[in-house]
């Protein structure tokens, strides 16, 4: 093992980096994981009288400031136009592990870099009332926002591995200190299965970082000119597709979700949902379909009949939970599994709709999951059974659920609508599958876009509509949306409504990156001459593949 | 220089700025917006209105032969894929936005009176509003996605409208009723968009039909799959436009507030499905098998809806049943080919039953004063009765409501469901038949339904009565606050101007239609319109349409005979008779039980069964691996001996396992 240690420096020419694309600007990516980190580390020394007043405006300041950093990093250093890696920088870290630190964004990663600063700016104005131990709490989350950016950001699987567990601590914490009643069970369940899946991305980068003898090198670029075999490619897609599968999560993986979000508080229920599940949909992006195209090409059929699974069966657990936060988090992953039937789809349209879905689903998500929180501080119940015609005092805040709840039905004119409707169009028209497969999966998921508004309307039914519970009216003290409320879920609202009525604000971002992506999957596709199931491909794969998508114009 | 059709896209543009105005305002200032009725009132009127003018500029280009204009951007696009977004304005959607703006604007107008009470006028209007907007985007949407886009919207204002008074439990019943039934009707809409996306790589209405064609000549897409795609496209129009077995959600709908039932579920919203089809004439024209199951599912519920309103109590629910049984008449004619007659009767019916249920508004708004704001008793018609002397302007309304849509000459009716019925019989005779028989029953029922609100004795003041209903519905009689007024009263200005305003069309608009020269055919089809006035011919005309007469004439004798007269008593005659019959029709078929039982019911069994299995099956292995690891940590424990040689013999052991496995698999490749 000795001679790993004697490994000549890493050029980059070698690898087809043109030495351009090392900016040699303002690292804004880096300064984007460390200032929020730094400013966490702050948090203890913070003067604060003990409720935690003082210290959210500095953790509110810092997230902002975190977030105009990567909104900088956007308008600066990041041109849509490029599908490769942009914003890059390399410090050797630890050369004899072929350990660099390199981070950099392309179109996979640029969106969520955005989406995770926005949600956590959003979060701590969500964890205002919170006033059991505070500068923990905001050490946490700003802690987590620097790790989660740097899940997104890193080029180099190690690091990765790296963020991704550092990542797990504090929101183990937070689910075991703030949580529910359960909270100890939930944030144990949690920790285990993650950590414990997350062992199989070790194992992976290992495997693809030591794969050809020679120095083992961890980057991304460089993994992706490995030609790895066949068997190597399926065993560590399948290992991986575990580890994110739990993260996703992919049925029947998911049952850590419904207790970790059931016990969750607000803003950690923002964050979980807003981007620690988009870890799981960017990781399978970056890997399992990037990296491993070839054994992508196999595994894709049964991603999309996962992702149909998810829709169906958590819709289905959705509606019959009487527990709000556990509804909300069932349909989580119902959501999910559109992404999923992006992934596994062979089309830029596909594709591009998951990577829209996460987005989406990052916003309305937080968004479904700050209103339950919201109410539970004025209903101090959770229970559906417990609650009905809260409506009648709470007129703005009826207003804000219903909005938000018709964004997650997917409503056209919200985000949504698009993403949803790019996975059916781009699945829909997807010349890798044969005909009577895309009708079965096209028709089985959009079943889901009638249990999605059953399951909805009648939670809105439930806590709304009616009349009063008196019950719940006598020891409660209904008071309506604050302003503070109102804003987080307006500044929700807009990129929301936004993409819905021009999409292309956000899929321009990243369009390229996934064409890319796709085509790489593509021509992995005609390279496997024999079809895993005859009757879920069509059978003039090859010749069908070359042009596809090919799509007249209107 | 401009013409009018390039600022059309500001018809819908106008009624959302005001929506939105308001809107925020309501978030952000409930207390000083909700103050603000009148300033409201008037900006929401002022855009409508506006919207209005310009609908009526475009409409008057159209009918003076100008072109169809189209512009369009990209919307969204990924790949080789390009998605064209923007507006089409061409005869058919230009007879559509002044019809609906028409409308809007009178219904606005007349929800001033209305609402007055109401504590939530001015989020009332906010919704009218957007409606208005949405149903306008969808009439002047160039494809088929962009019209799915509306339709989503205009089926989401219908939940919130039906939703209204949302401290009622009926309300918010049928609020979600009405979205979820439209919800699966868009699921088919959707799935045959995909389909006709795959199969001819456009959205928009030509492109599909002409891409069709082509794909079924050239043998990529098999011709069953066709059929079945067009069907798919279809369920979006039954569920919208409440055809069988889709339309249990519409009658339900008629918990909203009055204005709502006659803009939304008679005039517009509902209409939309016709319309639909109306513009994807040239697709369905190649397809007559589906031609002839859109005939028969608009017979069958032209047939249901007319019989279910026979035995209707409720007033509002009367009408909506005749809303049912009138759409079926529009689809069958577009199944019969006939698109132009279809449309016809659509512009006809909105006029006169959007009067309709304004007057059933006026009359349950007078009755509210009476029997108190409780819709069981306010709609009851067993409550109402001689009000004409009270109400002279909505009685005589109402009268020339029914008789238009009885389809007595030279009322609006008349010339289109004339126009329907002759179509059909050339057609399918069999389905003409029906439509021939549900004439009758049309005109039977709704003079029932004048009859017995506007004759005879006033009455509301009998405690008996109020109280049996009461109980029927369950609901207690609550004497808390029993100061309510003797009689009932004609409604204010902004009601019954609306009324007055309507009736005009009403009576007039279809000798815009006369077969002979049709102005209507001539301004959306002119070929047909010159041929239709070619070929007519007084001795084929008058026998249809004299037996059409005929028929109404004995509905109406009918009713005059058992309701106004009381010289037949159908209580004997027919319900004593054939209970069974009664009970079917007063039970809406079963269908609604059928419903509750499959579909409602049985859904919730499967989400529990499947929320069992998820907790205790794949949550329960997960926790008994936890056990199991609790278990084995107890017993590995004792491996645990401190000898540094013991572990690196496991180490190594793993190592070698790890080479074999990667050595067997992959090896790396040349």
């Amino acid at each position: 093992m000795l001679e790993f240690a004697v490994s000549p420096p890493f050029d980059p020419q070698t690898v087809g980096i043109p030495a351009t694309a090392i900016a040699a600007g303002v690292p804004w990516l880096s300064l984007s994981i460390l200032f929020p980190i730094v400013g966490a580390l702050i948090v203890p020394f913070f003067p604060d009288q003990g409720e935690g007043k003082q210290v959210r405006w500095f953790a509110l300041g810092i997230a902002l400031i975190t977030f105009l950093i990567t909104v900088a990093a956007y308008l600066d250093g990041y041109d849509p136009g490029v599908s490769g890696l942009q914003l890059s920088e390399r410090v050797s870290w630890l050369p004899d592990l072929g350990l660099t630190w390199a981070v950099g964004a392309d179109g996979l990663s640029m969106p969520l870099i955005l989406l995770t600063s926005f949600i956590t700016a959003l979060a701590v104005l969500a964890a205002w009332p919170v006033t059991f131990k505070p500068k923990l709490f905001f050490f946490l989350i700003l802690a987590m926002d620097g790790g989660q950016i740097a899940v997104f950001a890193v080029q180099d699987m190690l690091l990765f591995f790296l963020a991704w567990e550092l990542e797990l601590i504090p929101v183990y914490l937070l689910l075991a200190i703030w949580g529910g009643k359960r909270r100890q069970y939930a944030a144990t369940k949690f920790i285990l299965y993650t950590a414990g899946s997350s062992l199989f991305i070790l194992l992976a980068a290992l495997a693809m970082g030591f794969f050809g003898g020679g120095t083992p090198n961890f980057e991304y670029s460089v993994l992706a000119q490995k030609g790895f075999g066949t068997g190597f490619q399926l065993l560590c897609y399948a290992g991986l597709l575990i580890a994110f599968g739990v993260k996703l999560p992919i049925v029947p993986l998911h049952t850590w979700l419904p207790d970790a979000h059931g016990e969750a508080t607000a803003p950690v229920h923002m964050l979980l949902a807003g981007i620690l599940l988009k870890m799981g949909g960017y990781a399978l992006l970056r890997f399992n379909a990037e990296m491993l195209p070839e054994a992508h090409a196999q595994f894709a059929p049964l991603l999309v009949v996962l992702g149909v699974v998810n829709i169906i069966y958590a819709a289905l657990t959705s509606f019959a939970q009487r527990n709000l936060k556990r509804k909300i988090a069932y349909s989580s992953i119902s959501h999910m599994g559109f992404v999923l039937i992006g992934i596994g789809s062979f089309s830029s349209l596909g594709t591009s709709g998951a990577m829209l879905q996460m987005i989406s689903h990052g916003l309305i998500g937080a968004s479904l999951f700050f209103l339950v929180g919201a109410t539970y501080d004025r209903t101090h119940t959770l229970q559906l059974d417990e609650m009905g015609g809260v409506g009648q005092k709470m007129r703005v805040m009826f207003a804000l659920w219903t909005v938000c709840s018709l964004a997650s039905l997917a409503l056209p004119g919200m985000s949504g609508f698009v993403s949803e409707l790019m996975v059916f169009a781009g699945f829909a028209t997807d010349e890798a599958y044969s005909l009577t497969f895309r009708i079965v999966i096209d028709g089985l998921a959009a079943v889901g876009v009638i249990l999605t508004p059953i399951y909805l309307l009648s939670m809105l039914r439930e806590i709304f509509f009616g009349k009063e519970n008196s019950e719940l009216v006598s020891h409660t003290n209904l008071v309506d949306a604050e302003p503070r409320e109102v804003y987080v879920i307006g500044c929700l609202l807009v990129p929301i409504i936004g993409i819905g009525l021009y999409p292309r604000l956000m899929t321009d971002s990243y369009s390229s990156s996934i064409e890319a992506l796709v085509n790489r999957d593509v021509v992995a596709m005609e390279r496997i001459t024999q079809p895993t199931a005859p009757l879920i491909r069509s059978s003039p794969i090859v010749s069908t593949l070359i042009q596809a998508p090919a799509i007249p114009q209107a | 220089m401009h013409s009018a059709a390039d600022y059309a896209w500001l018809i819908p543009v106008l009624p959302l700025i005001g929506a939105l105005i308001t809107g925020m305002g309501l978030i952000s200032f409930n207390r000083t917006i909700n103050r603000l009725r009148k300033p409201v009132a008037v900006l929401l009127l002022s855009c409508v209105g506006a919207a209005a003018v310009i609908s009526y500029a475009v409409l008057f280009e159209q009918l003076g032969g100008a072109p169809p204009v189209e512009h369009l951007f990209v919307w969204a696009s990924a790949g080789s894929f390009s998605l064209p977004m923007g507006f089409v304005v061409d005869p058919l959607g230009s007879v559509m936005l002044a019809l609906v703006t028409t409308i809007a604007f009178l219904v606005l107008i007349y929800s001033h009176g209305y609402m007055a009470h109401d504590k939530s006028y001015v989020r009332f209007f906010t919704y009218l509003a957007l409606f208005s907007s949405s149903m306008l985007g969808l009439v002047i949407s160039p494809n088929l996605l962009e019209i799915y886009v509306f339709w989503e919207l205009v089926g989401m204002c219908s939940y919130l409208l039906v939703g209204f008074w949302y401290d009622r439990d009926g309300a918010a019943h049928a609020a979600q009723k009405a979205f979820i039934v439209n919800r699966v009707g868009d699921f088919g809409l959707l799935l045959g968009i995909l389909g006709l996306f795959w199969a001819t790589g456009s959205f928009d209405f030509q492109g599909i039909a002409d891409g069709l064609s082509a794909a079924m000549s050239n043998g990529t897409v098999p011709g069953w799959a066709a059929i079945a795609l067009c069907l798919f496209v279809f369920m979006g129009p039954m569920a919208k436009s409440a055809q069988f077995p889709l339309h249990v959600w519409l009658p339900d709908a008629m918990e909203g507030p009055t204005p709502i039932s006659a803009l939304i579920h008679a005039a517009t919203m509902v209409a939309a499905g016709v319309f639909l089809v109306a513009r994807l004439e040239p697709l369905y024209a190649q397809f007559p098998s589906v031609g002839l199951v859109i005939a028969v599912v608009g017979a069958i519920t032209c047939f249901l809806g007319a019989s279910i309103a026979l035995t209707q109590m409720d007033l509002k629910k009367g009408l909506a049943y005749s809303t049912v049984s009138q759409l079926g008449y529009m689809m069958l004619a577009m199944g019969c080919g006939a698109p132009v007659a279809g449309m016809f009767h659509l512009v006809t019916h909105a006029f006169f039953k959007a009067m309709l249920f304004l007057g059933s508004g006026s009359v349950i708004h007078a009755m509210e004063d009476v029997v108190g704001h409780e819709p069981v008793l306010a709609q009851d018609m067993r409550l109402m009765g001689g009000l004409r002397q009270k109400m002279p302007i909505t009685a005589i309304t109402f009268l020339i409501g029914c008789v238009a849509i009885s389809g007595i000459p030279p009322l609006a009716g008349f010339w289109s469901k004339d126009e329907i019925l002759g179509q059909a019989f050339n057609t399918f005779p069999l389905l003409w038949a029906v439509g021939f028989l549900t004439a009758g029953m049309t005109a039977f029922y709704m003079f029932r339904l004048y009859f017995l609100t506007f004759e005879g004795e006033f009455r509301g003041n009998d405690k008996t009565i109020q109280s049996e209903l009461l109980a029927a519905a369950g609901k207690s009689a609550d004497d808390g606050h029993g100061h309510h007024a003797e009689s009932v009263h004609e409604s204010a200005w902004p009601m019954t101007l609306p009324l007055a305003v309507l009736a005009v069309p009403s009576v007039l608009i279809g000798l815009l239609g006369t077969p002979w020269n049709s102005r209507f055919a001539g301004l959306l089809n002119p070929e047909e319109a010159a041929e239709m006035a070619e070929h007519f011919s007084w001795g084929e005309f008058l026998p249809l349409a004299g037996a059409s007469v005929a028929i109404s004439l004995t509905g109406i004798t009918i009713a005059v005979l058992a309701y106004a007269l009381h010289r037949i008593d159908l209580g004997e005659l027919v319900v004593a008779r054939v209970p069974t019959l009664n009970a079917f029709l007063a039970n809406k078929w079963y269908l609604d039980a059928i419903n509750e039982k499959l579909f409602v019911r049985g859904s919730r069994k499967i989400a529990r069964e499947v929320l069992e299995v998820d907790a205790k099956v794949v949550d329960g292995v997960v926790n008994l691996t936890g056990l199991l690891t609790l278990g084995s940590g107890e017993g590995l424990k004792y491996f645990e001996t401190g000898r540094v040689q013991f572990y690196a013999l496991i180490v190594f052991g793993g190592v070698i396992a790890m080479v074999v496995l990667f050595g067997a698999l992959g090896g790396p490749m040349t």
